[in-house]
């Protein structure tokens, strides 16, 4: 900020001032001294004015950003909940998956022992080698075959109903996500915005570093693998990684 | 065979037991980080482990370390199963001597195709 600060005065206005005070007229001299100085005052009352406004400005965002402190202090910790439920809800749905597929593995192995048992005789029926008692085997065999699958396979269909119904995370879990997508966006803005009323261009900042890596080099699963070069795609940019290295 | 399965998450450690189970493991006993793992794995005759990387307290990476720098554990193969995909990392593991390093997310095929060719490899 530079600001004109050097007084002009001309030849005729200090003849005039000095006519004025040798007649002894104070007011008049003191009028011309103020006609003088105006310019300056001008302009630094201008600039009080601007700093001024300045300051207001800063401190009426300053004011906007006490939604800062609601950020910080209610929707964050809100956020944190929201995020744990999609952890429990997750966690619940894959459990209930489990639950529903570990009790249909034993029903289809039984299912297929069954299966294996009735294959021979079948077989030798099919090319009319069946003796009468090996007939009768069969149809036992059978009929036990055609009990169990009625049977278990209504059983197996309510469990795929169960991992049906254990995908409905993905619509709960999905909204509270989204919300928390929203949030982080408005925190975002916030904090760009507060650089800006302390000068700093969000520009500059973002030059200055890649999201940080934990501890001990873990980031967990890579969310963007096409736009880096540090990390593997798949599992056989793994194999072709290990077989570069002899193994 | 007596696998030991390490990993924080206990919805990935029935994920993989199961898998395993399905190919014919059995004795599968589990871990929720390294520091329960060794223990486990110097009181009990383990053949095998399957390790996440990332966990709480000690780290898949410590582990396999761990595990190659005591006599008794050192001949045992270990497999990691992670979501950790820096190069960097795959390199260390390999260089910290783990058999077998899989990405998740992986498909049983892929864990079918790791488990064979280092059971092959070991003869």
């Amino acid at each position: 900020m530079t600001m004109n600060t050097s007084v002009h005065i001309s030849l005729e206005q200090a003849k005039l001032l000095v006519e004025y005070l040798e007649s002894d007229q104070q007011e008049k001299a003191d009028e011309l001294i103020a006609e003088i100085q105006s310019p300056i005052n001008t302009e630094l009352f201008a600039e009080i004015g601007k700093l001024t406004r300045q300051l207001h400005d800063s401190l009426n965002n300053f004011q906007v950003d006490s939604r800062l402190n609601d950020l910080a202090t209610a929707d964050i910790p809100d956020a944190k909940e929201r995020l744990n439920y999609v952890i429990s809800r997750t966690e619940e749905a894959a459990n209930k998956t489990m639950d529903a597929v570990e009790s249909i593995f034993p029903v289809v192995d039984t299912i297929q022992q069954q299966i294996s048992a009735v294959n021979p005789l079948w077989k030798k029926l099919m090319h009319n080698e069946l003796d009468i008692g090996e007939f009768k085997a069969l149809c036992r065999d059978i009929d036990t075959l055609l009990k169990t699958t009625e049977k278990e396979t209504s059983h197996m269909h309510s469990l795929m109903t169960d991992v049906l119904m254990a995908q409905d995370f993905q619509d709960l879990t999905g909204q509270v996500i989204r919300k928390v997508i929203d949030l982080v966006h408005e925190v975002e803005e916030s904090l760009i915005n507060m650089l800006t009323v302390f000068g700093l261009s969000s520009e500059e900042a973002k030059t200055v570093s890649l999201p940080k890596v934990g501890e001990n080099l873990v980031e967990g699963p890579i969310v963007n693998t096409e736009s880096r070069t540090d990390v593997v795609a798949d599992q056989d940019d793994v194999d072709d990684l290990l077989s570069s290295l002899g193994f | 065979m007596k696998v030991l399965v390490v990993d924080d998450f206990s919805t990935m450690r029935r994920i993989i037991k199961n898998l395993l189970r399905d190919i014919g493991f059995t004795n599968i006993s589990e871990a929720d980080d390294g520091s329960t793992a060794l223990p486990m794995l110097k009181d009990g005759d383990f053949e095998f482990v399957v390790t996440d990387w990332n966990m709480p307290g000690m780290q898949g990476i410590d582990l396999l370390k761990a595990i190659r720098a005591d006599a008794k554990l050192s001949h045992i193969p270990v497999l990691m199963v992670t979501a950790e995909a820096k190069k960097e990392q795959i390199v260390m593991a390999a260089q910290a001597g783990v058999n077998g390093y899989i990405v998740k997310p992986f498909t049983a095929a892929t864990l079918n195709t790791k488990l064979d060719k280092i059971f092959q490899r070991l003869g």
